[in-house]
Formats: C-alpha cells, sequence, structure tokens
C-alpha cells in the first residue's frame, strides 16, 4: 500500500519531466541505463550471468539434463524456460506459484532464444528420438527496478554463451561448449502519451505499464515481439519504436558481447 | 424503424447534442453501447437493447434486503452494486418503537426509490415517497433491465391497459423486477403478459397483441367460472 | 517429421490465396445465462465466448473503487487438440489470458462502472491455429451483446510468414511449420482501424516483412470486422421493427 502511494507522488514529477522531454535520470529518450554482465558466477550451474541494467538485477542459471526429445523433433535438443519473480527483488512481488508477470516474463524471453535459433538445437541430439539434451534457462530477479524484461534477456543469452554441456557428468562424451549462434537482444519501451522511452526504470513505471517489447537477431531481423499492457498503441508509434529498438539492439548487442570478452580476458588472466 | 448502432459508430458530428449512451471525442459522437439511435436536429442518443441495471437517482427500485446493520439495511438491487437503505430513509411513523429487523429482515421485498449515488456508485434508498412500500403480498418476476421501458409503454400506455383490463396493482422497477398483486389467477396472466413483451419488446403491434392476449385469457377465466 | 510443401503454384494447403481468410462464422447471443455471448468458427477452430457484468466483485478487496475489474479467461477443453490436453491453465493460457485482457482493457469504458466486475470467459472447444485471435473476435461480439459500453470492437487476425510469403490467418500446418506468426488485434471505431490493441510476435521477419505484415492484418481485420457486426445485426435486427417507446410515466 505505502508503495502504492510512493507510485503516486512520482507520477506527476514524472510525466512533466517526460513532457518537457526529459527524463527523470537525465538519459534520453532512446538511451539504456549501463549495461554490465558478469557470466560464470554460478560454479554450480552449467552457465551463468548476472546482469544489471542500472540498479534492476537479474541472474540466470543454465542446467542441463539429459532427457526424451519432443516426438515432432526427434533429432533436437530442448530448452525450457521459467522465471520467478522472488518476494526478494520488489514490495510488490508476493510468494507463491508464477503470477501472469511471470510468466509473460519468461515466455517472451523464450521466444527471442527459440526464434532467433540462438542455441544449436540439432548438436544437442545425443541419439535421435532417445536422448537430447535439455536446457533449463532460470531467471532469478534479484531487484526490479524497472525492465525485468530486457534485463533477463540478456542474462540468458549471456549465460547460454557461458555454458558447457556437462556431457562428461552424464557419461555421453567428453564437455564442450554449447553451441550459441546469435545473440537475440530484446529492447522494451514504455509508451507515455505520445512518447517512447527506451528500457524504463521503476519509477518511469508509475506513469503505467504500457509496454513494447521488441527482439531482434544479429541481421536485425525481428523475431519476437510483445505489446504488455492495457493500452491502444498507435500504428506510427508501432512503426518508429520497432526501427529504433531494432537499432538499439544492435548497439547493445556490442556492449554485451564485449563485456562477455572483458570478463572472459579477465578471467584468463586470473587463471594465469 | 430505428438504426441499431454498435459501440464506436459515429452518429453525429455536433458534440452538444450528445445524449444518452454516447461519447464524445475529438469533437465527434459516437455509439457507447449496442442499441437504437435517436436523434433529432439538436440531440441524439442511445436506447440500450441490452445490459445491467445501473442505478440513476430518482429511479422506483424493487430489491431484496441481504442485510440488516445497526443503522440501515443492504439491499440487492439487481445491479453490480448493492444499495443502502438508512433508517433516517425509512418514514418515522412505522419505525417508531420497533428494532431494525422488526421493520424490514433479511429476504424482505421492498419497492424503493433511489436518493442518491455518489461517483464511488454508492447507491442510497428512500422510502420516503408514495410509491414506496415493504412487499409482503404478490408476485415479484424479473426481466431484462433494458426492456423495462416497453412494459411501460409509450406514456405508460401498456402498464395502464394491464392494470385497467386485469384490475390488479402493478409496479415495474426501472432495475427490471416487476411486483404485482391482486387476484391470484390474473396475476398469473399480467405474469405471462409480460414475460411476452420481454421476449418481443421490439416488435409491431405490440400493445394490440397484448390486450388481445389479455381479452382472450380473462376470456378463458370467465367460461371457467360459469 | 518431414516439413509438407505449404505452397503449391502460389495456392496454400487448404486452397486459399495468401490473402484470403478462413471460412468464418460467428453467431450472437447464444447462451442463456451469460449476459453477452457468441460462437465463432474460423476455420476448424470452434470458440464460445461468455460474458458476465458488469457485476458485484467478491471478495471485496479485489473491487477497484475508480473502474470495473476486467477479467478474460482463455481456456482450452481438454478434447480441442490431438493429444488431450490437461484441464486448466498452462503457462502459454496465462499468457494469452493475459494480453487479451490487456487488448480489451482499455477499449472498454472500465471508468463507468467503478467496483464492480466483467467477466469475460472464452472456450476452446475445437482448435485449430490462431485461437487467441478467434476468442479475441468472440469476445468482442460477446461484450457488445452483453450492452458493455465501449469505445468500438477489437477484431484480431494473425498473419504468418510460410515458405518466404506473407501470408493471412494461417491455418495449423502454416503455424507449425511457417517462419514466423504475428497475432494483432485492432481497435475498429466506424469502419476505420484505430490502434493496436493486441500485438505479438514469434519467428523472424525483416522489418519490411513485418510492415506488410501489418497491411495485410489490416486487411483481413476489416473483413472478420464486418462478419462481427453482421452477426450483431442479425441477432437484433429480427427483433427491432417499431420504434421503441420509451416513457417512463406509471
Amino acid at each position: 500500500m505505502a508503495e502504492d502511494i510512493l507510485m503516486d507522488i512520482k507520477r506527476d514529477y514524472v510525466l512533466s519531466r517526460i513532457r518537457s522531454g526529459e527524463r527523470i535520470d537525465g538519459r534520453g529518450f532512446d538511451e539504456f541505463r549501463q549495461i554490465s554482465v558478469q557470466t560464470g558466477i554460478i560454479e554450480k550451474a552449467e552457465g551463468s550471468a548476472l546482469v544489471k541494467l542500472g540498479n534492476t538485477q537479474v541472474i540466470v542459471g543454465i542446467k542441463m539434463q539429459v532427457g526424451e526429445p519432443f516426438p515432432d523433433t526427434p533429432e533436437k535438443g530442448i530448452i525450457i524456460t521459467n522465471s520467478e519473480l522472488v518476494p526478494l527483488a520488489s514490495p510488490t512481488f508476493e510468494p507463491g506459484p508464477p503470477d501472469e508477470n511471470s510468466v509473460e516474463l519468461a515466455r517472451v524471453v523464450d521466444r527471442g532464444i527459440r526464434e532467433s535459433e540462438a542455441v544449436n538445437l540439432e548438436e544437442l541430439c545425443i541419439e535421435e528420438g532417445e536422448k537430447v539434451w535439455v536446457i533449463f534457462i532460470d531467471i532469478h530477479a534479484l531487484d526490479d527496478d524497472g525492465n525485468l524484461m530486457d534485463a533477463s534477456a540478456i542474462a540468458a543469452i549471456s549465460a547460454l554463451m557461458n555454458t558447457t554441456v556437462p556431457a562428461e557428468k552424464f557419461e555421453v562424451g567428453e564437455d564442450f561448449r554449447l553451441p550459441v549462434q546469435d545473440i537475440p537482444i530484446s529492447v522494451t519501451s514504455l509508451i507515455v502519451d505520445d512518447y517512447s522511452l527506451v528500457d524504463p526504470c521503476r519509477d518511469e513505471m508509475s506513469v503505467g505499464n504500457n509496454l513494447i517489447t521488441i527482439t531482434s537477431d544479429k541481421n536485425g531481423n525481428v523475431v519476437a515481439m510483445q505489446k504488455s499492457g492495457s493500452y491502444l498503441l498507435s500504428e506510427e508509434k508501432f512503426y518508429e519504436v520497432l526501427e529504433l529498438s531494432v537499432a538499439k539492439a544492435e548497439e547493445v548487442r556490442k556492449q554485451v558481447v564485449s563485456q562477455i570478452n572483458q570478463g572472459d580476458k579477465d578471467g584468463e588472466n586470473e587463471e594465469s | 424503424m430505428r438504426k441499431i448502432v454498435m459501440p464506436g459508430d459515429l452518429i453525429a458530428k455536433n458534440p452538444r447534442a450528445a445524449g444518452y449512451g454516447t461519447y464524445v471525442e475529438k469533437g465527434k459522437v459516437y455509439a457507447k453501447f449496442l442499441g437504437l439511435l435517436d436523434k433529432t436536429d439538436t440531440s441524439v442518443r442511445v436506447i440500450p437493447l441490452k445490459g445491467r441495471y445501473i442505478p440513476s437517482s430518482g429511479d422506483v427500485v424493487i430489491g431484496i434486503v441481504r442485510e440488516v446493520t445497526a443503522n440501515g439495511w443492504i439491499v440487492d438491487i439487481y445491479s453490480p452494486y448493492q444499495a443502502f437503505l438508512p433508517v433516517l430513509e425509512y418514514p418515522e411513523n412505522a419505525m417508531r418503537n420497533k428494532k431494525v429487523n422488526e421493520v424490514l429482515d433479511i429476504g424482505d421485498a421492498i419497492i424503493g426509490k433511489v436518493l442518491s449515488i455518489d461517483p464511488k456508485m454508492k447507491v442510497t434508498l428512500t422510502m420516503k415517497d408514495k410509491v414506496c412500500k415493504p412487499v409482503r403480498v404478490g408476485r415479484i418476476v424479473a426481466i431484462n433491465p433494458a426492456r423495462v421501458p416497453r412494459v411501460i409503454g409509450k406514456k405508460g400506455s401498456m402498464i395502464k391497459m394491464l392494470k385497467s383490463e386485469l384490475g390488479i396493482q402493478i409496479v415495474v422497477g426501472q432495475n427490471g423486477l416487476i411486483w404485482i398483486n391482486g387476484d391470484r389467477r390474473k396475476v398469473s396472466i399480467a405474469e405471462e403478459a409480460i414475460y411476452i413483451i420481454e421476449e418481443e419488446a421490439h416488435t409491431e403491434g405490440l400493445t394490440d397483441r397484448i390486450t388481445e392476449f389479455i381479452k382472450k385469457k380473462k376470456g378463458e377465466l370467465e367460461n371457467a367460472e360459469t | 517429421m518431414q516439413k509438407p510443401k505449404l505452397i503449391v503454384d502460389g495456392k496454400r494447403l487448404d486452397g486459399r490465396g495468401f490473402e484470403e481468410l478462413r471460412p468464418i462464422k460467428i453467431e450472437a447471443g447464444v447462451l442463456k445465462r451469460a449476459d453477452g455471448s457468441c460462437y465463432l468458427e474460423m476455420g476448424k477452430n470452434k470458440i464460445i465466448a461468455a460474458v458476465y457484468g458488469p457485476r458485484e466483485v467478491h471478495p471485496r478487496h479485489l473491487q477497484d473503487p475508480s473502474k470495473a475489474v476486467i477479467r478474460y479467461r482463455y481456456n482450452m477443453a481438454p478434447f480441442s487438440v490431438e493429444e488431450r490436453k490437461k484441464p486448466g491453465p498452462d503457462r502459454r493460457s496465462v499468457e494469452i489470458s493475459k494480453v487479451s485482457r490487456e487488448a480489451l482493457e482499455p477499449v472498454i469504458m472500465k471508468e463507468l462502472f467503478p467496483r464492480s466486475g466483467i467477466d469475460v470467459f472464452v472456450e476452446v472447444l475445437q482448435a485449430d491455429a490462431g485461437t487467441r485471435t478467434a476468442c479475441l473476435n468472440a469476445a468482442s461480439v460477446a461484450l457488445i451483446d452483453a450492452g458493455v459500453a465501449m469505445r468500438g470492437m477489437v477484431t484480431s487476425v494473425a498473419v504468418a510468414k510460410v515458405e518466404g510469403n506473407i501470408v493471412l490467418d494461417p491455418m495449423k500446418e502454416e503455424d507449425n511449420y511457417g517462419e514466423a506468426d504475428v497475432p494483432i488485434a485492432f481497435l475498429i471505431r466506424n469502419d476505420r482501424i484505430e490502434s493496436i490493441a493486441l500485438l505479438q510476435m514469434d519467428g523472424r521477419l525483416t522489418l519490411e516483412e513485418m510492415k506488410k505484415a501489418m497491411e495485410l492484418a489490416k486487411k483481413g481485420a476489416m473483413q472478420i470486422y464486418r462478419l462481427q457486426r453482421e452477426a450483431i445485426m442479425k441477432k437484433y435486427m429480427k427483433e427491432e421493427t417499431e420504434e421503441p417507446e420509451e416513457e417512463n410515466e406509471q
């Protein structure tokens, strides 16, 4: 309740700033917050990543198992994405089974990875029709300061890039790097009046949760979209956001890749 | 024959003409719900064909007491909103020396009037009107509230005809509940007639057909008696 | 399983052209108890929608003092698909219910009915492809049939990319093996597409293809919109032949 009142107070302030062409944290309307990616932070997981988007923090862990393929794709591995909005991450999250927001988050992240064919699932077939690798992508929000969606999507692909397939543990050959062949990046925008703000922070969300997420692959194709929130979107706005999102994704992708490479280099230096 | 309009249909370009069942956006008048278009040079409105009863002050309604509190009664008026009838809105002489639940108890039916509605749709009823009373005899029938104007008829013609032909009391609640009292057999004829009106609400020559129906039924009654 | 050839000589597996809808049948007011209802077929989809309300919301803490609370439940009958579906909501249904509700919420005039609830229940009796769009079309008709105040009609259709072609209203095989699927819903008012109420996409499309998909969806939606209106008209036309009388004297 107290949380709601705080949001109401913020609302007018945020709105007036937006209408005068500014964001409360001084960012441009098309500007992401600072992105930080750390991979390999959970040793027990096959792959992991902690992503910070400003103050928003999400951890994704990858676990892998050997399982049966789906009957219609006997020669392909399986991806299963789940998300848990644990009460630790926000005063508005409640314990209990995943609610619709949590389900939506997981499914939109999953769609981006699946549709961009980020993971080469054919290479995860152990024995056609019998045994394939199952990848569990578990999204664990730690601090929801807005835009868990993009933070989770970055964390998911980063964790996948960090994943080693534990073949030795399951006695099906030698361990190998998970074959990742694309880096889908989602860009979420908050729609306020005629404005759109990429990567909204929590305070900006006080004006509403009219969001649209557009995920694109490394070639600039759109691979997933989700309008989320009770609002009507004009066609002009949609096209504007669509083009901006694809362009922004390219920038974010570069940052993510360079951070992961930097991390790998640091890791190597430590080892030596 | 009036035109049927649907939500979002553009029905006028003069926002000052906008009446019931319309909404105005950027100076244009649109229909708000499914209904019949009633348009003149100076006014445009939509007469609903369907829908729940939404109370409006001054409406006569029939309701059932659901709860008794220290200072009044919570009354179900068959709308999304329950109504409150404060003790102070009950005629003083009938309240004298009685406990609240001795005046009206859970399950009792009343004919009341909507006194006021606040912006949060808290509905207050009054019994201080000559049409209002607790209902302890007779029968209550329920119809679609959008059909109520038909049961009443043009300038009350339908209801007047039912009352005079059958010699019974009828009170029509705007919420679609109708109280009928009098000779049991004639009440049954009225009830049947009301259901026909509801079913065929907008067909041609309805008043004539109902008059004919009542005369026929009355004739059957008289024949049975002789 | 071998991917079948989906387009032969410019025709789709069911003989349709790229810009053609499946056969659609819509009937308004098919249920007695509900305030509004609709039965809809779109290809082999068989959908039934019911609307209850505005009505009281229980428990009371779920009420909103400033507007009606909208609930939308998309549900697939266990027998609606080849392999029996476990009853009850799965993650897919939860997501579909959410985005569908969010498509209707800004169109329904919720603020007119504070503290009340409007429930939209949609059952998929038989699923082909595009159930969420078919359900939304049925729900919209049921809402209008219930007399609920709305800004206009919500009409939904999917567009897909199949063997490099942008096609309207994909059928099951096209949905399974196509390169992209884009379900969209529009607010249509006075025969004009006003805005986008629902938008999802999965698959792979270039920006150009995305624009083409949008244009095709608009074309398809206008056709469905006319059928939705016709269905409502058909139900009420037979009743409305005389001037209504609405004097309230008693």
